[in-house]
């Protein structure tokens, strides 16, 4: 009924020469994944939040940019709005709040900050965000199985899910106006704003043009552009008269990439299949090895 | 006949030459002017002029009355596909004269090179998306320039303040606004009386027609950073968060605030500065109404001037300068002493002629001539 | 020394503790009922600022964690060859195999589109943490059925009596188990080894997901060697794991507990809760990340409990020969072993992850707290049938009849 150990050799051969076969053609594969380009041509908005008016424009014509519900075009205007910090959701994917209330009041508005090394796209486990080469990181909501791993591992804590959906509930965030900018236009955000808060350019041209801007007018900047470094460089850069991580308007973070240091582990533990192939190698070798002793102390 | 059409004729070439040197003269580039003050390269060219950023307040070229200028223009140079409100009818008359009360024209027009008034569109693209992004397109020019006071002022971005919904044909705003609406005239107070949180000295007495009138201040002197916000403001912020030599920045300029501080702050109102009070010298007739700087010509140095009137008033012969007073003397008065006229050196009392006249009497005659 | 083999148990199944299990049960079903009819929304207290909750960090995380028994025993029994612990291995695989298809439930009602949780199978994400998780996850559920086959086709060989006009199938279907049987036997090493391999990756994957969150995580717990905590800590609770099954299965149902198997296999804990032990404190010393402890907070501790009560007291415990000896002792050990594990992964998951616009902290729902203490009750429920239908507790039997293959076919003997 057992074996014979020429049985369990040429298995564990075979077992090798698939292993090998599956290194050889996986890594090609693997690195395939999802399309993920850091085009030097790739584009940005510069967000200069002491020319913000807050007149939430832009939330207006983001709604109508993505046949989202827009509400009665009066309202937008309302002051009160800005008694609560609001988030990113379905229903708005961007969204004006107020910061720094008591000496140095301004307005910004937060999306998606279409990071250059995308947490949500290294994480996502089907695959479906992708980082264009325009800047834009995209999702494919088709793929998406609403595991919600994207809002675990953004820094920004941006995308949002529809909590209340029974049936395809969906991620949703900023997508940079992927479809109008396709055709030559401009995000819907930035073509209406009344006081080019909001400026669509190069983000190389955008870093040179805010570093103007804090040169030209240092009393009016805080001298950081939140966005050239921040986890890696984000296509969304940001002007403000104060450090906007204390009033929480940006988290704390570091100029590490947020996928970084889970990507090399990921990789150092499947560098091309070789580690797990090894320890099966090995299991095999521990398994053949005590069967043996075993067999001889059954003889004794 | 011919001689009056060769005369037209010639008339006209010559017009057109002098019309050509107007022109020649508007180049700014044969100006006495310092290139480096509006380009940031060496040679500058019309395909790239390498203009210094917004340089807003450098160059002060533009200076007009508000009359001057256009009354209302509307702004419509701006459109788009489907624009959501109508264009703004803009009361240039009515903010020419507002800004006359901050920076005046370069508020708005920023930047103009000698010669002709420069449009807004002349520097500001009508299209958002463009090459060069350094200097912001003309919806946001524009919008920049009119929230920067209206939201600072109203504390609102409603929209609707300055455009008429496209949507609705009735519009809230008066489309064509009448020029009733011109900002009431300031007035100056004569005093202010200061409350401090300080234990002694509680008061501090200012009064701002002294300041103004005596003591030669122009308004901007003292209102370095005035914007509409400062009187308009609806949520005034009455706590003063500014530390204790802020609050005394618009002082410390002519007032030693370091010390002394009993000299302001007193317990009880103080009354108006008083010349005579102070030094025995009253300040009346043709004193009353002049600048301190007129007689104390040091800065901040009001001691070592004596009564006589001698020691202000003196001319190239170093005797007293009478023209002064208003009445310039003949040779024949000037010879004689001041007290054959004013008797007992009362020079406010009226001067007897008596002595030498019969029937004369100042200032029916006068000794000379009236020079104001 | 007596002979083992595995038997059905022969007893009821409706006892009142399974009977208030099933009420459990029903109440965690009707919540799901809820969450499938209304959205996660309704049923859970996830919103966008947490959108992980007690679903993952407990149902799964430690589910996988805790399910962990089945292939620390699986190494020491088949390729360690170490005979005398082949009585736990069918228990272990057991436990295994409903424990990871609780597991694959629990990711599919929290994942917002259970329909396509087949996805990754063919969308496939090579840098994705949770991709590779999944796909071992699926592999090693895989490979645990196929390590179960031989205990079911042991069951019903040449016993297959159906009824009524089923019963010409009878021959068929007896030769289609014997075929099964005689396969497995010769490959069934493929799938022991390849379950090990699996369990070695995803178990360490499953602390590399935690990772990207980077600076949303407490640095106490935040650390690139996560991978091989969650390792070493999944395998330290494999065999308290299966000691304190072990025992509650004797006292459930009635049987001399295997004391003699279970003390000897805890000898090995130990060490392995040691060597968890450096790893941890290692981390936080070179990490330099101790100075959050001196803070007197709620975060530091649940680190402290996770610690203390969870790691340092059980391993004392387990140092002693007569805590190893007394089954009680024993029991208390395994079961502080499986709170500390449990403690961990809920702190990873949970107390660990503080997302920068929350407005109020995460806490569990009822409904959240009723689906994971139901699924829970019906596991058990499902052991308890299992153990009744199918050979997989090994009790004393004379030595003739003993004489027969244990555990899983096909290992080299």
């Amino acid at each position: 009924m057992s074996q014979n150990r020429r049985d369990f050799l040429k298995t564990i051969a075979a077992i090798g020469a698939s292993g090998t076969a599956l290194s050889a053609v996986t890594p090609k594969k693997l690195k395939a994944g999802p399309t993920n380009i850091l085009s030097d041509e790739r584009m940005g908005v510069l967000v200069d939040t002491t020319v913000c008016i807050g007149c939430r424009k832009c939330e207006w014509a983001c709604q109508g940019a993505h046949d989202i519900e827009q509400k009665d075009f009066d309202t937008y205007q309302h002051d009160d709005t800005f008694n609560k910090d609001r988030r990113p959701s379905a229903q708005n994917l961007t969204v004006v709040n107020k910061y720094f209330e008591d000496d140095n009041p301004i307005t910004a508005k937060l999306q998606c900050m279409h990071c250059d090394h995308p947490a949500c796209v290294s994480a996502c486990i089907v695959g479906a965000f992708s980082k264009q080469e325009n800047g834009s990181v995209i999702w494919d909501t088709d793929k998406c199985i609403g595991c919600r791993y994207c809002m675990v591992a953004c820094p920004f804590q941006v995308p949002s899910f529809e909590y209340d959906k029974a049936l395809n509930p969906k991620i949703t965030k900023c997508d940079f106006c992927f479809d109008r900018t396709k055709e030559g236009k401009l995000p819907a955000c930035v073509e209406i704003c009344p006081v080019e808060a909001l400026t669509y350019g190069k983000r190389e041209d955008l870093i040179l043009e805010a570093r103007k801007r804090i040169k030209n007018n240092p009393e009016k900047y805080h001298n950081h552009i939140f966005g050239e470094h921040e986890v890696g460089g984000t296509a969304w850069l940001y002007l403000g008269p104060k450090d906007f991580t204390t009033d929480n308007v940006f988290p704390k973070l570091g100029n590490n990439t947020a996928p970084g240091v889970s990507e090399s582990i990921q990789h150092g533990l499947f560098a091309y299949f070789v580690p797990p192939v090894a320890v099966y190698a090995l299991l095999g070798g521990i398994m053949w090895l005590s069967k043996d002793r075993d067999s001889k102390k059954e003889n004794k | 006949m011919r001689l009056f059409k060769l005369a037209v004729l010639i008339s006209f070439i010559f017009s057109f030459q002098l019309f050509a040197q107007i022109e020649n003269l508007k180049t700014h580039s044969q100006m006495n002017l310092d290139c480096k003050k509006c380009h940031i390269c060496d040679t500058p060219t019309k395909a790239n002029p390498c203009l210094v950023l917004c340089p807003r307040n450098k160059i002060e070229s533009v200076r007009h009355s508000p009359e001057e200028g256009p009354d209302n223009i509307v702004l419509n140079e701006i459109k788009s596909e489907k624009d959501l409100y109508q264009p703004v009818h803009f009361t240039h008359k009515l903010h020419a004269e507002m800004s006359l009360m901050a920076g005046g024209c370069s508020t708005c027009h920023h930047f103009n090179p000698p010669g002709k008034i420069v449009k807004c569109i002349t520097c500001h693209n009508t299209e958002r998306s463009r090459a060069d992004i350094s200097v912001p397109d003309l919806k946001a020019a524009y919008h920049r320039q009119c929230m920067g006071c209206h939201k600072t002022w109203e504390e609102k971005t409603e929209c609707e303040s300055c455009h008429a919904l496209n949507t609705t044909k009735k519009s809230k705003l008066v489309s064509k606004p009448s020029m009733e609406n011109v900002h009431p005239k300031i007035t100056i107070p004569t005093k202010i009386v200061y409350e401090t949180n300080t234990e002694e000295g509680k008061l501090v007495t200012y009064f701002h027609n002294d300041h103004t009138s005596l003591f030669g201040l122009e308004c901007t002197d003292c209102h370095t950073q005035e914007s509409c916000a400062n009187c308009h403001n609806q949520k005034p912020n009455f706590v003063s968060s500014k530390a204790n030599e802020d609050e005394h920045a618009r002082c410390s300029s002519c007032h030693d605030t370091e010390n002394n501080c009993s000299k302001c702050h007193k317990n009880e109102l103080t009354k108006p500065f008083d010349h005579f009070a102070k030094t025995g010298f009253a300040l009346t007739g043709f004193h009353a109404t002049n600048d301190c700087s007129n007689c104390h010509k040091v800065k901040n140095k009001f001691t070592g001037l004596k009564k006589d009137c001698i020691y202000c008033h003196k001319n190239d012969d170093g005797l007293f300068d009478h023209q002064i007073t208003g009445v310039k003397l003949d040779e024949t008065h000037s010879e004689f002493e001041c007290t054959d006229c004013h008797a007992k050196n009362n020079y406010l009392a009226k001067p007897s002629c008596a002595d030498c006249h019969d029937d004369y009497s100042f200032p029916n005659e006068v000794p000379g001539e009236k020079v104001k | 020394m007596n002979h083992h083999k595995p038997t059905p148990i022969n007893k009821k199944f409706f006892t009142p503790g399974t009977i208030a299990l099933s009420l459990i049960a029903l109440t965690g079903i009707t919540f799901l009922m809820g969450r499938f009819l209304f959205g996660l929304g309704a049923v859970t207290n996830l919103n966008d600022q947490f959108p992980w909750g007690i679903w993952i960090g407990l149902d799964v995380a430690a589910g996988v964690a805790l399910a962990a028994g089945g292939f620390t025993t699986a190494a020491l029994g088949h390729i360690m060859h170490r005979d005398k612990y082949e009585t736990i291995i069918r228990p272990a695989l057991l436990t295994a195999m409903l424990g990871y298809t609780f597991v694959a439930l629990s990711v599919s009602v929290d994942i917002g589109r259970w329909y396509y949780i087949w996805h990754p199978l063919i969308m496939w994400n090579g840098n994705s943490a949770l991709f590779e998780v999944g796909i071992c996850v699926m592999l090693y559920v895989s490979v645990l059925y196929i390590e179960f086959l031989p205990i079911v086709t042991e069951r019903f060989m040449g016993k297959v009596n159906l009824p009524g006009i089923l019963s010409k199938l009878n021959g068929v279907i007896d030769k289609l188990l014997r075929a099964l049987d005689r396969g497995l036997d010769k490959t069934m090493f493929v799938f022991i080894i390849a379950g090990v391999v699996l369990s070695c990756l995803h178990q360490s994957s499953l602390g590399t997901l935690m990772i990207i969150a980077g600076p949303k995580m407490h640095p106490l717990w935040q650390t690139p060697i996560l991978p091989l905590l969650f390792l070493l800590s999944a395998i330290s609770v494999g065999f308290p794991m299966v000691i304190a099954e072990s025992l509650s299965a004797s006292r459930s149902f009635g049987l001399k507990p295997e004391t003699e198997v279970l003390s000897s296999l805890s000898r090995f804990i130990a060490p392995l809760l040691g060597i968890y032990l450096l790893g941890k404190l290692g981390d936080i010393v070179i990490r330099e990340t101790f100075v959050y402890l001196t803070e007197f907070n709620s975060i530091s501790i649940l680190f402290g409990i996770e610690i203390i009560v969870g790691v340092v007291v059980p391993l004392r415990m387990f140092l002693s020969a007569d805590v190893r000896k007394s089954p009680t002792g024993l029991f208390i050990a395994s079961m502080l072993v499986i709170f500390g594990v449990l403690m961990n992964r809920f702190n990873n998951f949970v107390t660990a992850y503080n997302p920068p616009y929350a407005i109020e902290a995460y806490f569990p729902s009822v409904g959240e707290i009723f689906v994971t203490l139901g699924f829970v009750a019906i596991e058990i429920l499902l052991y308890r049938l299992f153990v009744i239908i199918f050979p997989v507790i090994s009790i004393p039997v004379s030595k003739a009849y003993a004489n027969t293959k244990y555990a899983i076919r096909g290992v080299l003997k």
